[in-house]
């Protein structure tokens, strides 16, 4: 490929902005100037899929009817560990109504079905004409178990001789875990697996105990966090139409690649026979990758009926079965100089993914500070529970929850303020800024732990994360131009919400000189160039430089084609605000409407995907150079008389490369750090440790904030320009999530002078910490 | 949910001739040929969609004549019709105005939809929230069973009260409220004979029945509220905690009720919700008010002599002080 | 005692029952409120009617339209509209009355569809988020959600604008504890209640 030099915009505007050279390919376009003096990136754009939002006409999955759609129900276990004897489906097959009735089966010898390994196991389906009458089908399906001992507890899953989940070694990964830390499940005795030791970022470094002895003060610390759920509002779940020649899927999913990936090697398809499409999906927040256990069983029965099954599941199930953040059990132990100097930090951890792997704590003990000795020990415990899943920033929310505690205690320790001790220790450039921008706004002024006096006390938190920008190649986009004037976009990606339709809409109509409204974007469809899954915050930074590749492309063909109309060189053409014109003689131009008129063909189009890095990866895969850095602050009131915490305010200062859409920044900065709060004070797993079974299954006892429990939001954007790629921008849903929850608990310890080392922090726990309970 | 019949009722003697059993009796007996009243239906449905209930016909009381009625008497007492809404009477400033405690549990009770919904004898005989009654998986006592999954389990929300046998909570914090105005129930039998029954007698403890909450037979039904006529020196005030306070269910809640002479309390209610399986008077607290100039170290007293029976769970020892808080926040609010 | 009575009138129930049997063509008996408590010995109590379990027809006014269908009495409102009206725009989220992604419109006030039943709903006119535009043109909650960016996946919008529009159609000046107040009861899993809180002040503050 041939290349060219470009120079780029480097550097953060206000604090160090400059520029670069960079060699491009030359089919990808020239740098773009800071967001300042762009018309439709970095701006607040309306999402183009607003409309359809706000007036009830979007059609999400659940919403899908086909002609001669059947309603599915599925049988769950409703025992967490069990051999099964036998399943009768025949009362199920008689019930008036009933289509079809599919039951997995297993494909061990020995065994004609699969162990039941926790309660919401699915093992049976039912096809109907209405939902009623297969839900009544399900309840007639006879199952004999011979049940068996399990273990729900963590730390009693540990002990020797607790049931085992699984008596082989397992080799299968979840995506519960973080990126790049992994293990195979192979290791590890009883219910534990792993450890994993290392990441991308490498495995232990330097020689902990030489970083012990050098310490001033040690901090040995165990924090928890609890199991929580992910309860996106729409449900997971298909629709399934099984013809012949296609299987055609509504799928709610974050990944339409993954669903067609998953179903096509589930039944041995090619990829071209199964068609995934998700045109609005009611939230994943890392759940919603593949398709599960519902998407087969909603194709057999459509198999089998020969009709479209719907396949939504209910609240209870989504609880049970479909994800979770896993718990984590975290020890850290830091060594730190009188200067604040880290020395040594050596982490342990255990968790629970339930039936599933990935209950880590991620690399932010490893990457966010400056320490010449570390060591991690990540340990998974299986236990008989749903599967956890991904979660917005899996691994390094617990991660930071307590790493970032650890550094208020330290900075506690040496008598210092925490931001102080973070700016002797954090080599980020970027998050230097965001201290300094986010502190300002927020009005940060130390004081020490416990010091308000009264009934409700207040308190001041600061915490940080890092996530790196993962970037995902296999990511391809095509844009149209029609004869009409009018711009098409088409990719595979789906928009979780974050607004993926409306950024593709702004860096095409950026390039071709239009408005964010003159581009109508079709996405969610395999039809289209295949696109990443919503994860890892990967999709801005993958999808959005193909997007202006494409149109970068076109708008070459059109000015290849307009040039000599204009008697001119096509590179002599640029186009702004809807007209193309020469770059230096203002005379000669033509407005695209009618140069798209004049063209040869009814429409041109190109698609696109991107280069590497322009700096170069740091991992093969893509793994960019940069940091999608945060400093959250946090002002909390406790009540010490009924144990009940307030957060007032946040200030969340973030950076992303560059920025695309204010709005929708801000939008999932908001959500991100909504659920920190929940996180930190409301929402955790109930489970009955007697029975199996989870309590609060449900969205009222499952407590997550409403209105009046959402604090003042302030958010500090800092634009960072890298040039690394042809729209420099990157994702910011995991970065919103990660340190909310530790900001929180170190303002509440600030607060009240006591530190609970557990969330979620309820009047119960505070009001324990405050001595005021005798049990 | 299950098929039923849907029994359209025109008056109050006519739902009683179709219905053949309480909820709580056919939740318990799963004789599958219930026939059930429904006025709001937001209890009645939650249980069904559970599977919990699978009444063979649903009477529907929602559209008798007369029973969406707030009247008040000559003698200044208020009767509230068993299908007013929980919006309703929040709305009505008579009710506000003399008894604040009641407009305060009622505004502070489920979501703005739900209180459109909810009416006030639903309200009452509502099932506990208790996760494990609420649970199709778990045969607990108040189903009929022979455990309480909760003592021994998941028991953060429960009663650290006359616990002894289940330990769920009743989940009408209204009726909290209620009892301290010493409001009494309207009940109406299958011969069209009215009874007034004080809320004290209306709830069961599960020491005597586990299966039910509340007196009601098949044969009756709630037709009202009767609120006693209260004087301008009668003060009330209401405080709920649940985990969060856009809606919730209590986890501690209280009613004071005081009759005052300047800042003498001459006769007082102290009601507490969530503390056990019914809503609970407590004595040893309104004795405690009782001839008593009241002041922040009486009401201290109060709350202190409100716990003193307190035998809390493996879980909930924290609503001793949660409730010695709002417990004395509320006498202090109204002095 | 004047807030009294008129509080009383006001809740006085006059319905007219929309229900018919299968197949009758007679509108459902007109029901008077008689102002009494029910038991009348001069005439002697009423008698009801049963329905079902089979399906029946219901018929009900739906954003101005009366709609006719054909369900069994076990069919949730939400599941009327959706399921057999194509009116998908009010979504099931928690099926409990415990989120109000389900919100709808009885007679002008806001209830949780997968709670109520489509029987319940008699001659109550049913307002849902495909009936809040009129004539084409956005309700200024509609324009100010869009404004502001107040939906991110969506789902729970209509339920969130159903609660919004009713306080500024209800209320002059709310403020930000009335707008929260409001939509207490709806969750959004998004985390875009900041947004929703702005886009509804800005809308009541348009409308004046």
């Amino acid at each position: 490929m041939d290349k060219r030099k470009e120079i780029f915009p480097h550097g953060i505007p206000g604090h160090n902005l400059g520029e670069i050279e960079r060699e491009i390919p030359n089919d990808e376009p020239p740098a773009w100037p800071i967001n300042d003096k762009l018309k439709v990136v970095g701006k607040r754009i309306r999402r183009n899929d607003a409309l359809a939002k706000v007036t009830g006409s979007a059609k999400y999955t659940s919403d899908i009817q086909l002609p001669g759609m059947l309603y599915a129900k599925m049988l769950r276990a409703n025992v967490p560990h069990a051999k099964i004897l036998s399943i009768d489906t025949s009362k199920a097959e008689r019930h008036p109504g009933v289509r079809a009735v599919h039951v997995f089966t297993s494909d061990d010898e020995g065994s004609k079905y699969q162990d039941v390994k926790y309660a919401g196991q699915p093992l049976a389906g039912v096809a109907a004409d209405s939902l009623d009458i297969a839900k009544e089908a399900v309840a007639l399906i006879e199952v004999e178990y011979e049940t068996m001992p399990f273990v729900i507890d963590t730390e009693e899953a540990m002990k020797e001789g607790a049931p085992l989940v699984y008596e082989e070694p397992i080799g299968e990964q979840t995506d519960g875990g973080d990126v790049g830390v992994t293990h195979d499940g192979s290791e590890g005795k009883g219910n534990l697996r792993g450890p994993t030791t290392s990441s991308f970022l490498g495995g232990a470094r330097g020689d902990l105990d030489q970083g012990f002895s050098e310490a001033d003060v040690i901090l040995d610390r165990t924090y928890r966090t609890q199991v929580h759920t992910h309860v996106p509002l729409e449900t997971h779940g298909v629709v399934i139409d099984w013809k012949p020649d296609q299987m055609t899927v509504y799928a709610s999913t974050q990944s339409t690649k993954g669903v067609r990936d998953g179903l096509a090697s589930y039944f041995d398809l090619p990829k071209n026979k199964v068609r995934v499409i998700c045109e609005f999906m009611g939230g994943g927040f890392g759940a919603k990758h593949s398709a599960g256990t519902f998407g087969p069983m909603a194709a057999e029965l459509s198999r089998k009926s020969g009709r479209p099954v719907w396949l939504m599941l209910d609240r209870k199930e989504e609880h049970i079965a479909e994800g979770n953040r896993p718990n984590s059990i975290h020890h850290l132990k830091i060594g730190a100089k009188k200067d604040g100097t880290l020395t040594a930090i050596q982490q342990k951890s255990h968790g629970t993914a339930g039936v599933a792997l990935g209950a880590g704590v991620g690399r932010i003990a490893q990457g966010l500070y400056t320490c010449p000795n570390f060591s991690t020990e990540q340990y998974d415990v299986l236990t008989h529970a749903g599967p956890g899943a991904a979660w917005r920033a899996p691994g390094n929310v617990q991660g930071a929850y307590g790493l970032e505690q650890a550094i208020d205690e330290i900075a506690d320790m040496l008598k210092t303020d925490p931001l102080v001790l973070r700016e002797k220790i954090d080599p980020s450039e970027v998050r230097k800024v965001l201290r300094q921008r986010g502190a300002k706004s927020f009005g940060w002024k130390y004081r020490p732990p416990g010091s308000d006096t009264g009934r409700i006390k207040k308190g001041i938190g600061v915490a940080q994360s890092t996530w790196p920008r993962f970037v995902n190649l296999d990511s391809t986009v095509e844009v149209k131009m029609y004869s009409d004037g009018t711009v098409e976009v088409r990719s595979g990606v789906q928009d979780i919400g974050t607004g993926t339709k409306t950024i593709l809409a702004q860096v095409v109509a950026e390039e071709l000189g239009l408005k964010a409204e003159d581009i109508t974007v079709r996405i969610g469809d395999t039809i289209f160039p295949d696109a990443p899954g919503s994860g890892g915050s990967i999709v801005t930074g993958a999808i959005t430089p193909p997007a202006r590749n494409a149109a970068y492309l076109v708008k070459q063909k059109l000015f290849n084609q307009v040039a000599p109309q204009l008697e001119t060189e096509p590179s002599m053409l640029t186009v702004s605000d809807g007209m193309i014109m020469h770059k230096e003689d203002a005379s000669k131009k033509i407005s695209m409407r009618d140069a798209l008129r004049r063209m040869r063909t009814g429409q041109i189009e190109a698609s696109a995907s991107r280069s590497d890095d322009y700096g170069g990866f740091q991992q093969p895969w893509g793994l960019a150079y940069g940091d999608l850095g945060s400093v959250q602050f946090a002002e909390v009131s406790v009540d010490t008389e009924t144990g009940f915490v307030k957060v007032e305010r946040i200030t969340a200062a973030h950076s992303c490369g560059r920025p695309l859409n204010i709005s929708q920044i801000e939008s999932q900065v908001n959500g991100g750090v909504i659920q920190g709060v929940s996180y930190a004070l409301y929402e955790s797993r109930v489970m009955d440790n007697k029975t199996g079974h989870m309590m609060n299954a449900n969205v009222d006892q499952y407590r997550m904030p409403y209105a009046k429990e959402i604090p003042d939001i302030d958010i500090v954007l800092v634009e960072e320009y890298s040039a690394r790629s042809s729209t420099d921008a990157y994702g910011i849903g995991e970065p919103a999530n990660i340190a909310t929850a530790a900001a929180v608990a170190n303002a509440v310890y600030n607060a009240i002078g006591v530190r609970l080392y557990e969330i979620p922090m309820t009047p119960a726990s505070i009001l324990k910490a405050l001595n005021k309970v005798e049990q | 949910m299950n098929r039923f019949k849907w029994y359209e009722a025109k008056s109050v003697e006519d739902a009683l001739e179709q219905v053949n059993s309480t909820v709580s009796n056919e939740v318990a007996s799963r004789t599958g040929n219930a026939a059930v009243f429904k006025a709001g239906g937001t209890d009645l449905l939650d249980l069904m969609k559970e599977g919990l209930v699978e009444p063979k016909t649903i009477v529907h009381i929602g559209n008798i004549p007369g029973m969406r009625e707030i009247t008040a008497d000559l003698d200044e007492s208020v009767r509230i019709g068993a299908n007013v809404t929980l919006a309703e009477i929040e709305e009505h400033a008579y009710i506000r105005d003399r008894y604040l405690a009641l407009h305060q549990a009622v505004a502070s009770a489920a979501t703005p939809q739900l209180r459109n919904m909810a009416t006030i004898g639903g309200n009452l005989a509502q099932r506990t929230r208790c996760w494990y009654f609420r649970s199709i998986d778990h045969k607990c006592l108040r189903k009929g069973g022979d455990t309480c999954f909760a003592r021994r389990g998941e028991n953060e929300n429960h009663a650290i009260m006359n616990n002894g046998t289940c330990v769920s909570v009743h989940a009408s914090s209204v009726s909290t409220a209620l009892m301290a105005f010493d409001a009494e129930v309207i009940i109406t039998d299958g011969k069209g004979e009215e009874k007034r029954v004080p809320m004290e007698e209306f709830f069961v403890s599960p020491g005597e029945d586990a299966t039910t909450e509340n007196i009601l037979r098949a044969n009756e039904i709630i037709t009202g509220v009767y609120l006693p006529p209260v004087k301008d020196s009668r003060k009330s005030y209401y405080i709920k905690q649940g985990p969060r306070k856009s809606y919730d269910w209590s986890i501690a809640d209280v009613a004071v009720v005081m009759e005052m002479q300047g800042s003498k309390c001459t006769e007082a209610r102290v009601v507490l919700g969530a503390a056990a399986p019914t809503p609970l008077r407590s004595r040893p607290a309104e004795r405690t008010l009782t001839g008593k100039q009241v002041s922040a170290s009486v009401a201290v007293e109060a709350a202190t002599a409100a716990m003193e029976r307190a035998r809390p769970l493996s879980q909930n020892a924290y609503k001793i002080p949660l409730f010695e808080a709002i417990i004395r926040e509320a006498i202090m609010e109204i002095v | 005692m004047e807030e009294n009575e008129k509080k009383k009138a006001k809740t006085s129930l006059s319905r007219r029952g929309f229900l018919k049997g299968a197949g009758l063509t007679t509108a459902g008996t007109v029901m008077v409120n008689s102002g009494l408590l029910a038991f009348d010995g001069k005439f002697g109590p009423p008698k009801g009617e049963s329905y079902g379990p089979d399906a029946v027809r219901v018929s009900m006014k739906v954003n101005g339209i009366i709609r006719d269908i054909i369900c069994e009495p076990r069919t949730t409102l939400a599941s009327a509209l959706r399921d057999h009206m194509g009116l998908t725009g009010t979504k099931v989220v928690c099926d409990r009355g415990s989120c109000s992604a389900c919100t709808v419109y009885l007679d002008g006030k806001p209830v949780n569809s997968c709670m109520t039943m489509a029987m319940d709903v008699g001659d109550q006119e049913v307002t849902t988020i495909e009936g809040i535009s009129k004539n084409g043109e956005l309700h200024p909650v509609q324009e100010a959600f869009i404004e502001h960016d107040a939906s991110q996946c969506g789902y729970c919008t209509p339920g969130m604008i159903m609660s919004c529009v009713h306080l500024v159609e209800n209320k002059k000046n709310p403020t930000l504890e009335d707008v929260k107040h409001a939509t207490r009861g709806n969750l959004c899993r998004c985390g875009t209640y900041p947004h929703v809180f702005k886009a509804t002040l800005d809308a009541a503050k348009k409308m004046k």
